[in-house]
């Protein structure tokens, strides 16, 4: 059976296309990342509730042991990375919430975890069933590794029926290669999660969906024996930012277009990133738990960019040192990619199982009209509306939150926005139209008493 | 090494873009048309932009001073006065006063735009503004055409022979002649029903700006040069100048198909008077117009057929300037009526 190839195509309109910086790392294989002395895991790094922890202070650990879980429908179970004991269960930083309750883990193993090799091409998956692969996924609490964070024991549930999954390796985020390395390395344990996840969900089409930047890895993709023998169509597609969006994606690959305020199942589809793939085969196959992550340590400051294999839990600071300093004043350190990462402004804040990168950014690539955070008025020119990927007005929705007129954020759909950034990208006039929008979400929260005050 | 770090929301990088850049670009693009009327009407047509520039620039300072900003010069950088300034010129006769001009660009940006609250608040096109304070404050200065310098005074020009009168102007030092425009012209030739016969050399005069006319918009071609530019640029989009053009275009059309002796060719209606500056310069300043692309077709079809309207029906020889102003006190509602459907669609909710 052939592979299908579609080139070049990419339906979702708007989008931006910035410098990419991929440069920096993309040639770096995964490598260890450094020993740490003490991890720092937050009780919630997914959408859903917070764990309860099972651990108290002075309580020793093993590598693996589930130290936090919740009863609720929506959540994951956090694990130990390392052998250990338990030194705090506290509020710590933490990279979304600012703080949040943690447990931290003393250690005094010598060295970071051994990058695990790959499987073997001859996988078979008959010996699971699709409850199985479930319920090892749930134990294992893994969750969207591409950024959101939504529990996959929940995704790939067989209700309600999902007929395609899409597995995200588009990666359109400027600076990080995590997923890239990933493909290029891990290609037999994505394809065996990729199998494990289509059996569990029941889905009967798998598209394996990458932008057309990334020739070397659809090539590894494309040339992997069971990716023909298991039937993956591999869509090649436009380099466009956010190609990687989950309803950005859907539309590109299917020419499916996901509701306003709808979900992926509701139409039949079951997206995940290349990275959860691998994560589900090693929660399956070798019943390890979700305790480490490949991270992109990168920026034009740090020394020695590179792919680090580290423990969830190191902190910031630690992996930046790892990766040989700065050589440069940095200005701003960002957990994730420059579009959508989180500034942090405490380089103890650890990683979380949602974090794919560290960039550290310079003065000059922030530029220095956002350095200062000068904003100038709108001339209501509209390039934010050609932006928005979802069609939205985002100077309309910015100025109503600016003015606390919540009913007309609401009118022009503020909940639709994916908060990709492409607006406030592209403004003249500097306006953080993407910040005032999230912001005015968790008003409206709070309005709606979702949230407390 | 990280001492000073910054926390701002997502995203940390932006494109190099900012609205200085984007009206620098206007600016560029006017260079076109500012050369046209500098080979027309000779130094003259630079020492007026110059004082409806400088003149925009100062009452916007003055204004920042009067509203107590801290730093009043600050919003000068933005470059969007200069701009006001330099389509005010444009669109006055070529041997304007330079102190009617200065009080008309004093209008322009305190009335027509810090009043509103500066750049991006005002409903109204400022030069346009401070251009139908002009007309309705100096009729005659307004409608005082000279003919280019270009043009040898023997040759028999449209309009001519009914209206050449000598004026002194004491700055430039020269003596010119004036003459009616051609959209003056065919004015006349509908009222006296006596026939607009258009020469082939009088659109190709028009297109490259050998006629009377406003300083700046009597060359078609330079304009056309000028919007592109815009175009390429992406300062602009191709909505609003094709909606303008082809909205006088049909109109003209159906006039000139209906008696063709009345009225002149829509050829000649697009290459004369304001209609290439409006469809490229005026009509696109974003700040008056719609924000969505239905919005402007909307927009610029209303700016065409109402300029064709005051053209054909109206009293005015030219109608960019009211159309204009017209069209932007409706840009609000527009707006709320051109309100974009979310990709997703519209949720139940």
């Amino acid at each position: 059976m052939p592979v299908l190839m579609a080139k070049g195509k990419y339906k979702f309109s708007g989008g931006v296309h910035p410098p990419d910086y991929k440069g920096l790392t993309e040639a770096q294989a995964i490598k260890a990342g450094p020993a740490v002395k003490q991890v720092t895991i937050p009780l919630s790094q997914h959408i859903g509730a917070v764990c309860q922890p099972l651990v108290n202070k002075g309580d020793a650990v093993e590598a693996g042991q589930m130290v936090g879980k919740s009863e609720a429908f929506v959540s994951a179970p956090v694990h130990s990375p390392v052998k250990g004991k338990v030194k705090e269960v506290g509020l710590a930083s933490h990279v979304v919430l600012g703080r949040c309750l943690s447990v931290i883990i003393e250690t005094d193993e010598s060295s970071g975890a051994a990058v695990p090799a790959d499987f073997g091409a001859d996988f078979d998956d008959s010996g699971f069933t699709g409850e199985q692969i479930c319920n090892a996924v749930a134990l294992a609490g893994i969750v969207g590794m591409g950024g959101a964070g939504f529990p996959t024991r929940i995704k790939i549930d067989p209700a309600p029926p999902k007929e395609t999954l899409i597995i995200n390796g588009c990666e359109c985020e400027p600076f990080i290669t995590c997923d890239y390395r990933l493909i290029l390395e891990w290609t037999n344990k994505i394809v065996t999660g990729i199998r494990l996840a289509r059996k569990a969900a029941g889905c009967k089409r798998v598209i394996f969906a990458i932008e057309d930047n990334k020739p070397r890895a659809i090539e590894a993709f494309r040339l992997n024996r069971q990716v023909e023998s298991n039937d993956i169509e591999v869509v090649e597609l436009k380099t466009r930012y956010p190609q990687g969006g989950e309803r950005q994606l859907i539309n590109s690959v299917l020419g499916k277009q996901v509701a306003t305020g709808g979900i992926p199942p509701a139409i039949g589809v079951l997206v995940m990133n290349v990275a959860t793939a691998a994560a589900v085969a090693e929660a399956v196959v070798q019943r390890r738990p979700l305790t480490h992550r490949v991270v992109t340590v990168t920026g034009q400051a740090i020394a020695e960019p590179a792919n680090l294999y580290v423990a969830i839990g190191t902190s910031a600071g630690e992996l930046i040192e790892f990766c040989g300093g700065l050589t440069q004043k940095g200005a701003k350190v960002v957990m994730g990619g420059p579009m959508t990462g989180v500034a942090i402004a405490d380089l103890s804040t650890p990683i979380t199982k949602t974090t794919g990168a560290i960039t550290v950014l310079t003065k000059r690539q922030i530029g220095r009209a956002k350095l200062e955070q000068r904003q100038t008025p709108c001339i209501r020119c509209g390039r934010c509306i050609e932006a928005c990927p979802e069609k939205l007005n985002p100077t309309k929705i910015a100025h109503a939150v600016m003015h606390n007129m919540m009913d007309v954020a609401k009118d022009y759909y503020i909940s639709a926005c994916i908060e990709c950034g492409c607006c406030s990208y592209v403004c003249p006039a500097n306006i953080e139209l993407t910040g005032y929008i999230k912001t005015g979400k968790v008003l409206l929260a709070r309005q709606q008493k979702k949230i407390p005050q | 090494m990280l001492s000073d770090i910054r926390v701002t929301p997502s995203p940390h990088i932006s494109q190099a873009l900012s609205t200085r850049r984007v009206m620098g670009d206007v600016i560029i693009g006017l260079m076109f048309p500012l050369a046209a009327a500098a080979y027309y009407f000779r130094w003259y047509a630079l020492t007026l932009t110059g004082t409806c520039v400088i003149s925009c620039m100062i009452t916007e300072y003055l204004c920042n001073l009067l509203r107590r900003k801290p730093k009043p010069a600050d919003s000068l950088g933005d470059l969007s006065a200069a701009v006001t300034g330099m389509i005010l010129a444009f669109s006055v006769p070529p041997a304007f006063p330079l102190w009617a001009a200065v009080i008309g660009s004093a209008f322009a940006i305190a009335i027509g735009k810090m009043v509103f609250g500066g750049l991006g608040s005002n409903i109204f096109n400022p030069a346009m503004a401070g251009r139908a304070f002009l007309t309705a404050s100096f009729g005659l200065l307004m409608t005082t055409w000279t003919i280019p310098a270009t043009i040898d005074i023997k040759m028999s020009v449209i309009g001519s022979a009914e209206a050449t009168d000598s004026v002194t102007m004491a700055e430039a030092g020269v003596v010119a002649r004036t003459q009616a425009t051609p959209l003056a012209h065919s004015k006349e030739a509908i009222k006296s029903k006596s026939g607009a016969k258009v020469l082939d050399e009088q659109i190709k005069a028009a297109f490259l700006g050998e006629v009377g006319g406003c300083l700046g918009e009597t060359s078609a071609l330079a304009l056309l040069l000028g919007g592109a530019y815009l175009l390429i640029r992406k300062t602009i989009t191709i909505h609003i100048p094709a909606a303008v053009l082809l909205g006088a275009f049909v109109f003209a059309s159906i006039a000139w198909l209906i008696n063709p002796d009345a009225y002149m060719s829509p050829v000649m209606h697009l290459v004369s008077g304001g209609l290439f500056i409006c469809a490229f310069f005026i009509a696109t300043d974003p700040v008056t117009a719609p924000l969505t692309k239905k919005g402007m077709w909307l927009f610029g079809i209303g700016v065409g057929t109402l300029t064709m309207l005051i053209r054909i029906i109206g009293e005015y020889p030219g109608g960019v300037m009211y159309s204009v102003l017209l069209m932007n006190a409706l840009t609000p509602l527009i707006d709320r009526l051109c309100k974009l459907r979310p990709a997703g669609g519209i949720p139940d909710a």
